[in-house]
């Protein structure tokens, strides 16, 4: 039953469709771009391989000198192997992509439970976890984040870890934040005078009405974790050659700057942005519209 | 909850976060697969010669002893020693690394909060006009933009292309401000420099003294004088100690902060220069940290430009530039200050980056320079020193905006 | 009323900050405008570098490229390589000692040192001197061995004073690349007084290391043309280094006087992008060391710098991991390791990656040096066919392909090892019975790895400690290559046999028969497969003169100087 109860409450706000978004001002709007910008660029990521004009790890195609600017052939120019960049653009956006949904992933499972418990069963449970989670939250994140992921070494799953880390806290505390409010409302205790068990109350009561805050942490945080990832694969932390990687485009495109090769930078930038701005866009207009607030 | 006590429990309270992040980072290094100490060796090494490099840096030791060792230095002030070859001290290396570090971070957030302000103010005043919604995209991109991107985008732009500024380091060769050494570098320069220097020092450190007697209301004479005097050779001291050992540790700057020590220096030229390196770095992490202020001062300039007391002040007629910078802008302060605080820690995050891509000599480069070196004691150092960095500044803000806004105490 | 006041005051207030601002601006102009017009003319070389001393500035620990600059420039080897030449016997001249023999058992050398050469504190040089430097290289017996290759025990049994100018070497064997290895930076004379003092039991805590602010506490090394002065470093890494003339440098009035410059800055580079805009933008007159291969290309074009190139002794070969654990690929089988070296083509790499600023090697001596061939050139470039056809003898096809994992260094130990390894990958599979696995470790792991075993098949690098083909020819077999050729190998004992022939011998054509005779054994057996040779390159200002980038990878520093 607790299933039903969360597609009820948050289902009911997200389907009913775009028409209503457009209603919403710019906060309907933004969502609309932003998941407009976030879904054409998975599908892309997806699709990619298919479409792409050459292989995006093949070497050479395009004959020396490499690497050479846009062209008729190469409408996005090489890099200094001879590879096409339009082809790497359109397949490079799953490392990204896989960082970011694994580290999102991974906050869920350890932040949310972690803060419900904790918040729920309040006391020194409470006041320990809360505790950890600020120390961890105070941290200046992309250090922490750099300090593990050199640590633990390299590849896509150490990265998604790593970014998590840092990550927890914010669902730690929007949970617990949501957790403490809902529990002095009428209707808990009403659930609760009614002798329902803890367990009920937390996951048919308290649940429910977290989840669309979670929501909204977890479409900021990709925006985040994006970013993340793509400062971790600055400083030597991201994944190998093989993969065609946005973030390891722009790495290596630094040093065919002087050479005044802006393509190579240039597009696999654009591409980081337009991901990280998608999911803030979406962020801020879910923020807007599941988080009422009182209108000016 | 008076100041005082609150300032108490905000210091007893950051004890068992700290206490925490130091364990945190402790465990991090330590749960590494392997053996650090045989990554250091060019070839296979002996077993005495590994024996050795782990009795050099007590990796011999139990790990709680360790611990506690770890703890006892860090209470000194001791870091460790680096695995890299000569064992130099980490404290040392990031003493010297700081100063670059603080230079970029005071140069960004002035920029930051400077963008942050202009166009937060500009925006909130055309409120939903174009004007509005363009400041408002620029600073949703802006946050989204990779902040090393942005960096090789400026690089690209104005060092490669129009040459304006170099494109990376910290100061031309030969132009570092030479700071103290400036004047111990001539004969019997020393005792010359230390006095000229220690009359300003001395003479701040009394001026202090005397308002802090006039607070608590001592009369002048004769206590207060005495106080004052005290306190006066005390700052003589301190500057004079300083001074001498930074003489004698050779080629230290009075800050570290080239733009202030070349001032301190009189050569405008290294100064200017100076800046002309600084000025890419610190505009590109300025703009990243702009976002968060122009979102910050728009919707606190909205909310304040309806108060009443600010229709009052354009009811008698005031210009509406200094009802908005004059009364709203004072108003809608605070928040801004508390926010430099909390982003003290994404500017950091932002300058390791920074620093990687201008090739700027501080604490970040430092971090990632010996992340490939695998060195792990550096990495501890390192990371403790930025997570104490930012837990002190939280702590500093937090006190400042109780002092400056008493309701937050209760 | 009210209203005057205050709109007045505003305007006042801005007008007030305008003006601030507008005098702060003019009086920063003028002073700079005359600080500039007052400030001397530079008389210092300014020379820009991305290395940085690794180790330590003391020929008993340091093994890495720059440390050894700064020892054969600010210290000095009893005999030197002419600048410019190619290492031949006939090239090696006096330094620090006048004469030599060598005894007819070939065991002993015997050196007349020169007389009245003064260390900087005013102590006469003199045999004992020469005693202490070795006996101290060879006693502080660093874990690390004494630079990489020339463990200095197994080559020199003794050094005796005889006289007061007179020092003899006793050897263990005949040992023909003598000299060479003499004029190595890690034979350099040290003064024993910054060296740890006299004394005979030396352990690692002798090795002098960087000092903070006591740059003379930094470094063992006197005698050069230069003197070491001044030695900045910021967390760790070098930032600048300040050298002036030695004025007690024995040949300081040769040639016009050397150093041909008195003064000489070394600014130290994060990167090779730096590096590359600071020559450009004129801020150092020399840019040495680690210009990428494009930014080489872009400067070529660039009237306002020069771009000298000169012979590399660096070299770059693959190694086959023959000890197979647990789930390696059975490597330890030349016909696989021959077919998978017939799939490489080197000159493809050199073009893709390197610009061709680097050239393709078939063997492991580099052009340039006694012994080069080009051995490896049977085996051909990019044989697909030779390949694909000893890989089907063994039951490799295009649905049971060989599987490999190929590891690189991913923090810039080697130039662009990344590019390589990824070029390297295409060029195997295109035989289409190849499946690569790319896997990259930072240099500390990689090392490790190597030292473990654990890695198929991986790149390395080598940098000769002394010019002779004495230097190269082991790494088919080098013990801390840890490759298990020396186990495996069908030819090791042949190999290693006419290797040892080769280090005994001074006969030149006799040497070169047995470096082409190892060679041909490397390529039946293919232990590890060279790739390609540096090229060494230099940026300079047009007007610089005096630069030599020959064999002998030597930075001479003292022959620099600006044409005016």
């Amino acid at each position: 039953m607790p299933k039903l109860e969360i597609k009820r409450s948050f289902l009911a706000r997200f389907i009913p469709g775009l028409a209503s978004l457009t209603k919403r001002g710019s906060a309907g709007w933004m969502t609309i771009i932003g998941s407009g910008i976030v879904l054409s660029m998975v599908l892309m990521t997806v699709l990619g391989p298919w479409f792409s004009p050459y292989d995006p790890t093949a070497i050479n195609v395009s004959p020396p000198p490499n690497p050479s600017p846009p062209s008729g052939d190469f409408p996005l120019g090489t890099n200094l192997l001879g590879q096409d960049m339009l082809s790497r653009i359109l397949c490079g956006g799953s490392v990204m992509i896989q960082v970011a949904l694994l580290s999102v992933l991974f906050c869920f499972i350890i932040g949310v439970p972690v803060g419900l418990l904790a918040s729920y069963a309040g006391g020194m449970i409470d006041r320990i976890s809360t505790l950890v989670m600020d120390s961890f939250y105070a941290f200046p994140g992309l250090v922490l984040a750099i300090a593990i992921a050199a640590m633990m070494g390299r590849g896509v799953v150490n990265m998604a870890l790593s970014i998590a880390v840092v990550y927890v806290p914010s669902y730690f505390r929007m949970v617990r934040s949501q957790v403490l409010t809902i529990k002095e409302l009428p209707y808990t205790e009403a659930a609760r005078a009614t002798g329902a068990k803890g367990q009920t109350v937390l996951l048919r009561y308290i649940l429910p009405n977290v989840v669309p805050s979670i929501v909204v942490v977890a479409t900021v945080n990709f925006a985040d974790a994006i970013l993340t990832a793509a400062g971790l694969t600055f400083v030597g932390l991201g994944v190998g050659i093989d993969v065609p990687d946005w973030g390891w485009d722009l790495t290596q495109g630094r040093q065919l700057l002087p050479s005044g090769s802006w393509w190579v930078i240039t597009f696999p930038g654009i591409m980081i942005l337009l991901l990280a701005l998608g999911f803030t866009l979406v962020g801020e207009g879910l923020s807007e519209l599941l988080t009422p607030r009182l209108e000016r | 909850m008076d100041l005082r006590s609150y300032i108490v429990a905000r210091v007893l309270l950051m004890i068992p976060m700290i206490f925490l992040l130091l364990s945190i980072v402790f465990l991090i290094v330590r749960v590494v697969p392997g053996d650090p100490v045989l990554l250091h060796f060019e070839k296979k090494a002996s077993e005495e010669a590994m024996a050795e490099m782990r009795r050099e840096l007590r990796l011999d030791q139990p790990l709680h002893v360790q611990y506690f060792e770890y703890l006892a230095g860090l209470l000194r002030g001791d870091l460790g020693k680096s695995m890299a070859p000569g064992r130099d001290s980490i404290s040392q290396h990031i003493f010297s690394a700081f100063p670059a570090t603080l230079e970029l971070a005071l140069f960004s957030i002035l920029i930051a909060v400077g963008i942050g302000i202009l166009l937060g103010v500009r925006a909130s005043t055309s409120y939903n006009s174009v004007q509005d919604h363009v400041i408002r995209v620029f600073g949703t991109v802006i946050y989204a933009i990779p902040v090393f991107f942005l960096g090789m985008i400026l690089l690209l732009v104005f060092s490669i292309y129009l040459k304006w500024f170099p494109a990376g380091g910290r100061i031309k060769p030969l132009m570092e401000p030479e700071g103290l050494t400036f004047y111990f570098s001539k004969p019997a320069g020393g005792f010359v420099q230390v006095f000229t220097w220690s009359f300003p020092v001395g003479l701040i450190s009394w001026a202090i003294s005397l308002v802090a007697l006039k607070r608590k209301a001592i009369k002048f004479w004769p206590k207060g004088l005495l106080i004052s005097l005290l306190v006066l050779s005390a700052g003589w001291i301190v500057y004079a100690y300083f001074a001498w050992h930074l003489m004698f540790r050779g080629g230290l700057h009075i800050t570290g902060l080239y733009t202030i020590d070349s001032l301190l220096d009189g050569n405008v030229v290294k100064f200017v220069e100076a800046v002309r390196y600084l000025f890419l770095p610190s505009l590109t992490l300025g703009l990243m940290l702009s976002g968060v202020f122009i979102r910050l001062t728009r919707s606190n300039m909205l909310e304040t430009l309806r108060l009443d007391f600010v229709t009052a002040a354009r009811a008698r007629g005031l210009k509406e530039s200094s009802v908005v910078y004059g009364y709203a802008l004072r108003n809608a302060f605070l928040p801004i200050l508390t926010m430099m605080g909390l982003q003290f820690a994404m500017l950091l995050g932002g300058a390791i980056l920074t620093e990687t891509t201008f090739s700027w000599p501080g604490l970040g480069r430092y971090l990632v320079d010996r992340i490939s070196f695998r060195d792990y004691t550096a990495i501890q150092g390192a990371v403790i020193f930025f997570g104490i960095l930012v837990a002190v500044v939280n702590l500093v803000v937090d006190i400042l905006y109780a002092y400056l806004d008493p309701r937050i105490r209760f | 009323m009210k209203k005057v006041k205050n709109s007045r005051k505003a305007v006042s207030t801005t007008m007030a900050i305008v003006a601030i601002v507008i005098i702060v601006i003019v009086v920063i102009a003028g002073i700079y405008a005359y600080q500039t017009y007052l400030a001397p003319p530079r008389k210092e070389l300014i020379m820009g570098t991305t290395d940085s001393v690794e180790s330590a500035i003391d020929p008993s620990r340091a093994w890495d490229f720059f440390g050894w600059e700064i020892i054969q420039n600010t210290g000095c080897t009893l005999v030197e390589i002419k600048p410019g030449s190619s290492a031949t016997a006939e090239d090696f001249e006096p330094a620090l000692a006048t004469d030599w023999t060598l005894s007819a058992d070939k065991i002993t050398w015997t050196f007349t040192l020169r007389e009245g050469v003064e260390f900087a504190d005013g102590t006469e040089f003199n045999a004992s001197h020469v005693k202490y430097s070795f006996d101290r290289a060879m006693g502080i017996n660093h874990p690390e061995g004494m630079p990489l290759g020339s463990e200095f025990d197994t080559i020199i049994d003794s050094v005796e004073v005889v006289s007061k100018y007179v020092v003899e070497f006793n050897l263990v064997q005949p040992f023909g690349p003598f000299l060479a290895l003499l004029s190595c930076q890690a034979c350099a004379i040290v003064n024993p007084e910054y060296a740890g003092g006299w004394k005979t039991d030396w352990s690692e805590d002798d090795v002098v290391y960087y000092e903070e602010g006591d740059v003379r506490a930094s470094h063992t090394m006197d005698l050069g043309p230069y003197n070491l002065v001044d030695w900045t470093r910021v967390a760790g890494k070098d930032n600048e280094m300040r050298l002036e003339a030695n004025p007690n440098y024995w040949n300081r009035d040769a040639d016009g006087g050397l150093p041909k410059t008195e003064v000489v800055i070394i600014k130290f580079y994060a990167d090779a992008t730096a590096l590359r805009l600071a020559i450009e933008a004129g801020d150092i007159d020399v840019a040495f060391r680690h210009i990428s291969a494009t930014d080489i290309e872009d400067l070529q074009d660039d009237p306002d710098v020069k771009v000298w190139e000169g012979v590399g002794a660096a070299i770059q070969y693959m190694i086959f991991q023959e000890d197979p654990v647990g789930t390696l690929p059975q490597l330890n089988n030349a016909k696989i390791r021959r077919a998978l070296t017939a799939c490489l083509n080197r000159s493809e790499v050199c073009s893709t990656v390197f610009l061709n600023q680097m050239s393709p090697l078939y063997s492991i001596l580099p052009d340039g040096m006694l012994g080069h061939t080009e051995a490896f050139a049977e085996l051909g470039d990019a044989n697909l066919t030779y390949a694909i056809s000893e890989l089907a003898d063994l039951g490799y096809s295009e649905t049971n392909k060989l599987e490999i994992e190929l590891y690189y260094e991913s923090s810039g130990h080697y130039p662009s090892s990344a590019e390589q390894a990824a070029v390297y990958k295409s060029q195997f599979e295109a035989s289409g019975v190849v499946d690569v696995t790319l896997k990259s470790l930072d240099w500390p792991s990689y090392r490790e790895a190597r030292s473990e075993g654990t890695m198929h098949i991986y790149l390395y690098g080598w940098y000769p400690d002394y010019i002779d083909p004495d230097n190269y020819a082991f790494l088919y077999y080098a013990v801390w290559l840890n490759h298990h050729y020396i186990e495996n190998g069908e030819h090791y004992a042949e190999m290693k046999a006419a290797y040892d022939d080769a280090r005994a011998s001074s006969v030149e054509s006799e040497r070169i028969d047995l470096y082409a005779e190892i060679d041909d054994y490397a390529v039946m057996d293919c232990p590890v497969v060279p790739i390609w040779q540096g090229a060494a390159w230099a940026v300079t200002k047009p007007n610089i003169k005096g630069v030599y980038l020959d064999i002998t990878q030597t930075w001479r520093i003292w022959l620099l100087y600006e044409e005016s």
